[in-house]
Parts: C-alpha cells; structure tokens; sequence
C-alpha cells in the first residue's frame, strides 16, 4: 500500500522561498556593485592638485563643479610644507574634457550651506589639460566681507546721529531761525502803520513769508534726514558715501542759513527802530524814506538767500534718491 | 542503599535514553503538536539518518500500515484518540529501532481502553521491527495483565 | 533593618534573573549561528523548517508590507524634498533622504514589523511547547531541538530580515529618484554620485550588520525567553510579554549604537 501523496498545506514552498532567496541576492548584489560604480570604482580617473591658502568648509569627497555639474570630487586633501592646503581632485577621464590649460578653480562659500569648488574655462579649445596638473584654488568669501561691512554702516550711522543729534550744527541753525521767525511773526500791524502803506508792508511781510515756507522746506529736509536715518537703519547695505555728501551739503545749508539769518536779524533790527517809532509818531514822517530803502535792500538780500536754498535743496534732492520732489517757489 | 541504587539506576536510563538506547513511550513525551502523526513519526530517521523526507515519510508510513492505523497519518495531536495518539509514539519510537523501547506508564496512554491485550497485539504486529520493548506498570494493575505477558517492571 | 535586607535581596534577585536571561540570550545566539554555520546541521527536516519559516515571516507578509513602506517612504522623501527646497538646500535632499530612509528606518521598521509579527508567534509556540514538554520529547527522541526548531527559525527570521529590507530599501531608493527628478533617466549620473557619497564600504558594512543583527534579534530573543518558561501553563502570558519587552529594547539598542557609531 503506497503512501498517499498529500498536497502540502503550503503550495510551491521551495519555488517561493527560491524566489524571495534569489531576488534578495540579486538586489543586495545589484545595490553593492551599483554603490561601488556610483563610488566611480569601475571608471578611470585622472588627478588634479588644487592649491588653497586655506581650505575651510572643504571635506573629503565634495564635488568640483563645472557650470553646476558636479564632475570631480575631493579625494584627499593635506597640509603642505608651505602652510598652504593641497586638495587632491579625483576627476572621472569622460569629464576632464571640461577642463584646460587655461582653466580657473575658485573655492565659493556662502553664509548657508557649505563651500564650492568651481571649474570656469572660458575657452573649450584651449589644449587640456594634463593629468596630474597643479592649479591654484581661488577664494572669493562673502562671509570674510560682512565685518569690513558692518564696520563701514557703523561709521556712516555715526555721522548720522551726530547730524540730527540735539547739539548738532543743523538743529542749532533750525532753532535759531525759529527764534528770529518767532519774533517776526505778530508784528504786521505795527509795520504797516510804521511803513505807512500797505503795499510796502506787504513787500516786508511776503519776504518774511518766504523765509518762513523756506523754513518748512528745511524742516522737510530735516525729516528727511530722519528717514533716511529709518531706511539707513533698516537697510545695511545702501550705497556708501551718500551720507558723506549730505553732510558737506548740511554744512553748506548752515552757510546759507547764516547768510539768512544775518538777512533777518536786518529785519529784526528795522523792525525794532518801528516799535520805537511808533511811540514817538511824529518822527516817523522823517524816517519813513530811509526805512523804505533799507526795506528795499533787505528784499534782495532775503531773495538772494531764499534762490540759494532753494538750489541747494534740489541739489540734495538729486544726491538723495529717495527723497520726494521738493520746490521753493517765490511768489 | 536502595535509594542510592535506585537513583544510580534511574541516571543509567538517563544516560541510555540520552545515547538513544532506550526510546520512551510515556505520557510526559508529547508528540510535536505543529506536525501530523505521519511527520512525527518521519522525523526521527531524518534526523538519525538523514534522509530525505520522502523516504522518511515512506518509512513511517510502512509502520502505520503494519499497525493498521494508516488512517490517523494527517491528524495532528489535538485531533488524536488515545489510541491513536499511543500508536504515533510507539511508532516514533519504534523507527528509530532502539535497543530498548520502554512503555512507561501504558494506563495514562490509554485510559479508556483494556489496554494490556491492546499493547500486546499491537507489539506482536510490529515484532519484526521490535529489539525488546518492556512495559513499566504500576504494581495495582498487574490484575489487568494476562499471565502469559506479564509487565516488565512492577514500581 | 530587615526591611532594607529584605529589599536589597529582592533587587539583588531581580537583577540576576535579568542577567541570566541576557547571558542565557547571548549565549543561545552564539550556539545557533554556530550551528548554523555547520554544513553537517541541516538535513530534510531542518530545511523545511527554515523554508516555511521565511514563507511565514517573509513571503507572507511581503505584498503588504512593501505597499506599506512604499507609501511612508514616498511621504518622508516628500517631506524632506520640499522642506529642503523651503530652506534652499536641495542639494542635500536627496543624500538626507538616503540617509533616513536606507540607513535608518527602514530596517529598523522593517525589524520592528516582523518582531510584532513573527517574534511573538516564536515566543508563543516555544513557550507553550516547553511547557507541554514537546521539547524534551524531541531531545529524548534523539532529535537536537536546537537543529530542528531553534537554528532554522533564527536562519529564517535573519534571511527574512535581510530580504524584506532589501526590497524596501530598494524600492525607497526607486521613489526618491522619481520624487526627485521625475519621470525621466537622464539624472541617473546625478543619483550616482550621491548614492556613491552615501554608500561607502563602510555603510554598506553597516546595513548588511545591522540587518543581520536585526534578524538574530527577533529570533534569538523570542525562542531564548520561551526556553526559559517555566513549565506552567499561566507562564505562557507572562514569557511573551517579557520577550517582546526585551526584544523592544534590544532593537531599539541596536539602533542607537549604529546611530552613535555611524555619527559620534
């Protein structure tokens, strides 16, 4: 009696055990050789010498560029006998095409990230270059720039805050004029009793006016200041050297505000010797010539110093670019 | 003394059931309960001998049909009689062709069953592939035995 | 005072209980890959108890589990991918990806999968036959129980370990070229070189070590923690538990110490 040949509770047990045993080899082989070529261990390669002053953020095995496509990576990399850095570039024979005689290595790092080593070859025809060369790794390092920098904005922040501090020359000069206007102000009445006509007191009083709109605008430049201060602040990086002019155009504005303020102190002082005349009335009539002319001359003298401000305020509206178009018109 | 000697005795089975001199059918020795009784009884000259499955299995095979429990070879434990369950260890211990196979105890292997002419008539089937093959038994059941067969060893 | 005796005996034994189960694991470990070194250890029936152990623990459960790992491989590559485009370091997307997925997780999630499912089955039919007595029914029977139930599932839990990792990490790698550079092959030398950064001899080394260790260890410790069940039936519940708990710790073990060598 022969033994019945029962079905096995699982069907093909050795064909799929042979299956999962076979593919797992064939998977674990395919990946090991596939890493061993990915690692370039079955294509040749041909060295290269890069020559650095120093080598930070380069490692072992990062890859050379060429126009962003990785065709060497570093093999070995030692301090030489000169205190420089010699990096050994492994660089697979179908990619060293990219590189010749002429060809320059730089080392690029950045804030983010670490370090690149770029090939540039500006002539493809050139003869290639030879296996074993030696160049020499340039480094360009944005990093290494930021304190040089930084000191530069501290020094333009500096002049700022001396410009537009309390005691500085163009707070002062801004103070004073406000006096002087102070003063101005208020006194229409007794001028025009003093100059005996409208008309004449009107010429006074418009000059005195565009002293005063020629006040706003310094005080619009004086804002001005403070926001590019703001936009000094909140921008590091503007370019340099434009603090450096405004600061001499200031100075030149403290120069005209003089001239200006001596112009008004004129006013003052005629407007003095009217408050005086006007207690004693009788007097007046003998005065009044000599008054219309020192009136006269201190019109041009106001004019001549109101078209001087005015230039030199397009002249820092030109210098500042962000400054809004500003005009002094005379009436 | 008589303990001494009994335990030297007892460590003397030991040692022979260890050298696969004696084979024990007992009620403490379970088959393999993930196995049918076919491959229990298959195992042991796959690994005494090693063969082939197949060959094993046609070994083992042979042996149930001489005890004319060919029926019972795809049960696994839990599904067993007592009898049945009883054949599958004699059988194991009888492929393995020891020179000694002890029945240690044959009330608990068959508790349902007048067991004394059972064992006796399924030993005399199996005799051409018996050495010796003795039946430890407590003293109280000796009544069950016939006189002609009487068991081996009274504790 | 004899409180303070009473509790440092009472340490005192749980650690050598914890030593001994350890020792006794290692030890199991060292015979079985031993045995199974030995040409002489596998005959028809061991043989078949490794092939149905790799169907069971690997064949089983291999649709399933790619899909699975598939799907979480391809939302990690994602994740990465974008993230590392967000922060304008793409560059390195592929290479962390790598790193991650082949390296790390997958082995390790691959182990932990068959822990909860083969291990535990191990330590369940090791323990309750151990406590039926089936196993010194074999060796009574002249039948090495360590060649026929102890080696071959430690052969086969390895194997399967190995194997599932395999495809897994295979197909990981498949997904992040496609989720990196899209449908299309001429990246291929792109991949090449950052699998060639990645995977140095070294790392290749380590995987193959890892996933081996990996294997022994959701054997090794589910049959050595059945071995020792004492023989009654209410142990059956207690041996697992302790056996997983083990098995946790040691893979988690293993993960930490190739971490701490591969990155310290």
């Amino acid at each position: 009696m022969n033994r019945p040949t029962s079905t096995p509770p699982i069907k093909n047990l050795e064909l799929k055990v042979g299956v999962l045993l076979v593919s797992t080899v064939l998977l674990a082989a395919g990946f090991v050789l596939y890493s061993l070529y990915a690692r370039g261990a079955f294509h040749r390669t041909q060295s290269l010498t890069l020559i650095a002053p120093e080598a930070e953020g380069v490692s072992i095995g990062m890859p050379m560029t060429f126009s962003g496509f990785p065709i060497g990576e570093v093999k070995r990399m030692e301090l030489g006998e000169d205190g420089k850095v010699r990096l050994e570039i492994a660089i697979p024979t179908k990619d060293a095409r990219w590189l010749r005689e002429n060809s320059v290595f730089t080392l690029e790092k950045s804030l983010v990230g670490g370090a690149k080593i770029k090939a540039h070859t500006a002539n493809l025809a050139d003869k290639p270059l030879a296996a074993g060369a030696a160049r020499t790794l340039i480094t360009g390092d944005a990093t290494q720039e930021i304190p040089v920098l930084i000191e530069r904005v501290k020094t333009i922040l500096n002049n700022v805050a001396d410009m537009t501090g309390k005691e500085s020359h163009i707070n002062q000069t801004l103070a004073n004029i406000q006096n002087v206007t102070g003063r101005m102000t208020g006194e229409y009445g007794v001028m025009e009793g003093v100059l005996g006509g409208p008309e004449k007191a009107h010429q006074v009083v418009a000059a005195l006016e565009k002293a005063n709109t020629l006040l706003a605008s310094l005080n619009g430049v004086s804002l001005k200041v403070d926001g590019v201060l703001a936009k000094t602040d909140s921008r590091v990086f503007g370019p340099e050297g434009v603090m450096d002019q405004a600061h001499q155009s200031i100075a030149k504005v403290n120069g005209i505000l003089g001239d200006a303020r001596e112009s008004l102190k004129k006013a003052d002082a005629l407007l003095a010797n009217a408050q005086s005349a006007s207690a004693d009335l009788p007097k007046i009539t003998g005065n009044v010539r000599a008054a219309t002319a020192d009136m006269t001359q201190l019109r041009t003298e106001i004019d001549d110093s109101v078209r001087k401000v005015n230039h030199l305020i397009n002249e820092m509206n030109k210098k500042w670019p962000f400054a809004r178009e500003v005009e002094i018109t005379t009436p | 003394m008589a303990d001494a000697a009994q335990h030297l005795a007892f460590m003397a089975a030991q040692t022979a059931v260890a050298r696969g001199e004696i084979a024990l059918v007992s009620p403490e020795m379970p088959l393999r309960a993930n196995l049918s009784v076919l491959d229990n009884i298959a195992l042991i000259p796959q690994y005494r001998t090693n063969l082939t499955y197949d060959e094993a299995a046609d070994q083992a095979w042979g042996l149930l049909v001489t005890a004319g429990y060919q029926d019972s070879h795809t049960k696994r434990d839990p599904d067993l009689s007592h009898a049945e369950r009883c054949v599958a260890k004699l059988l194991r211990a009888v492929i393995g062709q020891p020179p000694i196979i002890l029945i240690d105890r044959p009330a608990m292997l068959l508790p349902d069953t007048h067991y004394p002419p059972f064992l006796f008539a399924l030993l005399e089937k199996l005799a051409e592939h018996l050495n010796n093959c003795e039946i430890v038994d407590y003293q109280w059941n000796q009544p069950l035995y016939d006189a002609r067969h009487p068991p081996s060893i009274i504790e | 005072m004899a409180f303070v005796t009473h509790f440092f005996i009472r340490r005192g034994a749980a650690f050598l209980t914890t030593w001994r189960i350890w020792r006794d694991t290692l030890l199991f470990a060292g015979r079985a890959v031993l045995t199974a070194c030995a040409p002489t250890a596998y005959n028809s029936a061991t043989r078949t108890v490794v092939m149905k152990q790799i169907y069971f623990t690997a064949w089983q459960i291999l649709p399933g589990f790619t899909l699975f790992a598939a799907l979480l491989s391809y939302v990690l590559i994602q994740i990465v991918v974008t993230t590392a485009a967000k922060f304008g370091l793409s560059d390195y997307a592929l290479e962390v990806t790598m790193r991650l997925l082949v390296l790390e997780l997958l082995p390790l999630i691959t182990a932990l999968f068959v822990a909860l499912r083969s291990s535990s089955a191990i330590n369940t039919e090791i323990a309750l036959m151990k406590i039926n007595g089936e196993i010194e029914a074999l060796e009574s029977a002249c039948v090495d129980t360590m060649r026929l139930e102890f080696m071959p599932r430690v052969i086969g839990g390895m194997i399967s370990v190995l194997a599932l990792t395999a495809v897994t990490s295979v197909l990981a790698l498949v997904l992040a070229y496609l989720a990196v550079y899209g449908w299309q092959t001429w990246s291929l030398p792109d991949f090449s070189r950052v699998m060639g950064k990645v995977f140095d001899n070294a790392v290749l080394f380590g995987i193959l070590l890892k996933s081996l260790t990996f294997g022994l260890a959701v054997t090794v410790i589910p049959v050595a923690e059945g071995m020792a069940t004492p023989r009654k039936l209410f142990m059956a519940p207690i041996s697992v538990l302790r056996g997983m708990v083990r098995l946790f710790f040691a893979l988690m073990l293993i993960e930490v110490a190739s971490l701490a060598f591969k990155y310290i």
